[in-house]
This record gives C-alpha cells, structure tokens and sequence, in this order.
C-alpha cells in the first residue's frame, strides 16, 4: 500500500481503533514490534474486556453441545486426563466471526412489570430524563408523541450515564464514551449500543417502562 | 437438574455424568472469560480476540477432563491460548515463536486481576517514555483522539505526528513490561 513505515502503522492504528482486525503487513523487526505495542495499548485502552454477551452464549452453547459427546458418551477415552498434545481440534468452529457490530440488546426482565414514570408532557421534546422502573434504570426521550428508553448504564463499564443537555449525549463518568438518545456509541473505539428499555404511552397519556417488581 | 434419583440399578448410568459435564462447561466457559480479557490485551480488537478464544475453545474443551478442577482446566486453556497466540502473530507478522518468546512468556495463567490492572500495566510502560511520546500515545489510544486532534493538540502537524507516534510505538516496543 503505503511505501512509508509510518503511514502503513497508522492504517494499523486506526483499524485498531476502530475495533476492527489487524491487518497487518511487511515491516522490518522494529516495526512489527510497534505493531505489537499498538495493539497492547489498544487493548488496554479500555481495561480488562469481558466477552461480549452474544458471544458468550454463543461459545457455551456450544460447549454445551460438546458436552454429552465428548464428556460423557467418550468418557473412556478422556479419562486420560488433561492431553497436553494440541492440535486435532476436532471440533467444528463457529462459523460466524466477529466484526466491529453495535449489538443492541432489550431489557426483557423475567416477570416484567410496567411502571409509570410521569405523564408524557412532563418529558421534554429531545431531553433524556432518568427514570426507574424498579431494578431498570433508564433513560427516556420524547419525540412528539412518541417514546424511547436505553438503559441508564453504560454498555462497557457498569456505571450510571448522566445525560448532558448542552451536548445532547448521555455520557459515561468512568471513562471517555458517550452515546446518543438512541444508544447508540458516539466514541471513535468499538463500543456497544446501550441496551434497549421497552416504554410505552399509554391511551391516558402515560408514560410506562419495563421494569421489575 | 440432578434429580434425586432412588438408590438402586443403573446407579453409574450415563445419566448420572450429564450434569457433571454441565457443571464443567459452565467452569470452562468463566474461565475463558479470562482467557478472552488475556487474548484482547495483546491482540486490542474484538474480531480477532473471538476468534482467538473460539479457537482456543474448539481445541482444548474436548480434551478436558469432566470434573477437572478449575485450576487444571485453566492451566490448559492458558497453554493452548500461547500456542493459538503463537500462531497468530507468526502468520500475521511472519514472527517465529521464538522471537514471540517474551510475548509468549507473559502468557502464564494469571489469576483474575483487579480491574485495572491492565491499564496500570500500560501506564508503566508510558512512564518510561519521553514526555513527547508518552503524550502522543495516551491522547492517541487512551483518550482516542484522531491524528489530526493530537497535531492540533500538540502544536504539530499530521506528518509529524505520524512518525513521532511510530517512533514512541517502537520505544514503547522495546520497554519490558512489569510483571
């Protein structure tokens, strides 16, 4: 691509950050060590990571799947123990890979129940306001008629958002993220959307969260 | 899911293991939770740090013993996260394992670490760098700032950025990290 050292790392760079895979190229030992560097720093840039929840449940379906068979049924053959000979993977791989997606889950608490939060008038056009619902925190927002909530936690780290007018994003106190009325991220790194809150109005001009008990 | 079952026939059917398989799943997959946190530290995206822990998953769940302790199936997801590491910076950078030896050597089980370990460890290493290049890299990776906005910031101009930010990578390269 580019003939410079220099421009083929920030390419690098800016995938990174941007959430997306290394793609990496030629380079003399220096720079494949700077290349290491950035994506130690990318990687930290946000702590620890945990597994996106999709992929999670994804991966233990699969062990779930792998279980019976290879645990149980061929018990004889691994009570061998911990093979430490990798390789014969034998397993299928997921087919699907990740790419840098904003995933927006919806709350769905087991035995919802709706909450009143106020009379649609009481929230103004274009502003979050903070409700809850129970053990749901959320953030509601008013366009005409309509309604929409995200969750008042950030999707990253566990920390309540603040919604700030002036700016017009809900922001993270814990670290630089914000997002929009739509949850979605509004940082230049890969972040997930905010959780979706279901809310309604009601024909008496409600306003009503899904929340818990 | 254990149903109390009478004592009697059949005590060592295949029935009995189900929720002892169960049970190991669920302590392999929080395990690779940690083996996920370790992959993404050093590879810093997403996409690839599933397919690194997937990988790591397909090769090693089906050699895990039921009942195995959490501490030995942890041990052999670790090993097989260095080897899965191992060969994916030798295809991606055309690295032998030998020259990814320090990289690989971090690679130790480590335990469940505080939650700012990682980002403590980073700023080590940004300590040790010029006051210029730890600049350049904090507001470019930790603060997530576009070439253009670190130039404005630093009273510099993209080019000079560009090379300056490769130059502290390099440093940043050569500084070990604390362990």
């Amino acid at each position: 691509m580019n003939g410079k050292p220099e421009n083929r790392v920030e390419k690098i760079i800016a995938d990174l950050l941007r959430g997306r895979r290394l793609k990496l190229r030629g380079g003399d030992a220096e720079e494949k060590a700077a290349i290491i560097a950035a994506a130690r720093l990318a990687g930290a840039h946000q702590g620890p990571q945990r597994m996106h929840p999709t992929f999670r449940k994804r991966l233990g379906q699969e062990l779930d799947q792998t279980a019976p068979d290879s645990w149980v049924t061929r018990r004889t053959a691994l009570v061998a123990g911990l093979g430490l000979a990798a390789g014969a993977a034998g397993g299928v791989l997921f087919g699907r890979t990740g790419g840098p997606e904003t995933v927006s889950a919806s709350i769905d608490p087991t035995d919802g129940r709706w909450t009143d939060v106020g009379a649609l008038d009481e929230f103004t056009e274009g502003q979050g306001r903070r409700v809850s619902a129970g053990g749901v925190g959320a953030y509601v927002f008013r366009t005409g008629s309509k309604v929409t909530a995200v969750s008042s936690i950030c999707s990253h780290l566990p920390c309540e958002l603040s919604w700030d007018a002036a700016d017009g994003h809900l922001l993270c106190p814990c670290h630089p993220a914000k997002f929009t009325p739509g949850g979605e991220p509004a940082v230049r790194y890969s972040l997930d959307a905010l959780s979706k809150v279901h809310v309604r109005v009601t024909h008496l001009g409600r306003v009503e969260v899904l929340g818990t008990a | 899911m254990t149903p109390d079952r009478p004592a009697g026939e059949h005590q060592e059917a295949e029935v009995v293991e189900l929720p002892v398989a169960r049970r190991a799943s669920d302590v392999a997959l929080d395990e690779l939770e940690l083996v996920y946190a370790f992959i993404y530290a050093r590879v810093g995206n997403r996409p690839d740090a599933e397919d690194l822990t997937q990988q790591v998953a397909m090769k090693a769940i089906p050699r895990l013993r039921q009942g195995a302790p959490a501490s030995a199936i942890r041990g052999y997801l670790f090993a097989t996260a260095r080897s899965v590491l191992g060969a994916f910076w030798s295809t991606r950078l055309g690295l032998s394992e030998a020259e990814l030896r320090d990289d690989l050597a971090l690679a130790t089980p480590a335990p469940p670490s505080p939650a700012d370990d990682r980002t403590e460890t980073v700023q080590q290493i940004l300590s040790q760098l010029s006051d210029n290049y730890r600049r350049v890299l904090e507001l470019r990776f930790l603060h997530g700032y576009s070439l253009k906005e670190v130039a404005a910031e630093m009273n510099s101009t993209v080019g000079a950025i560009k090379v300056m930010q490769l130059r502290a990578l390099r440093a940043a390269g050569k500084v070990r990290p604390p362990e």
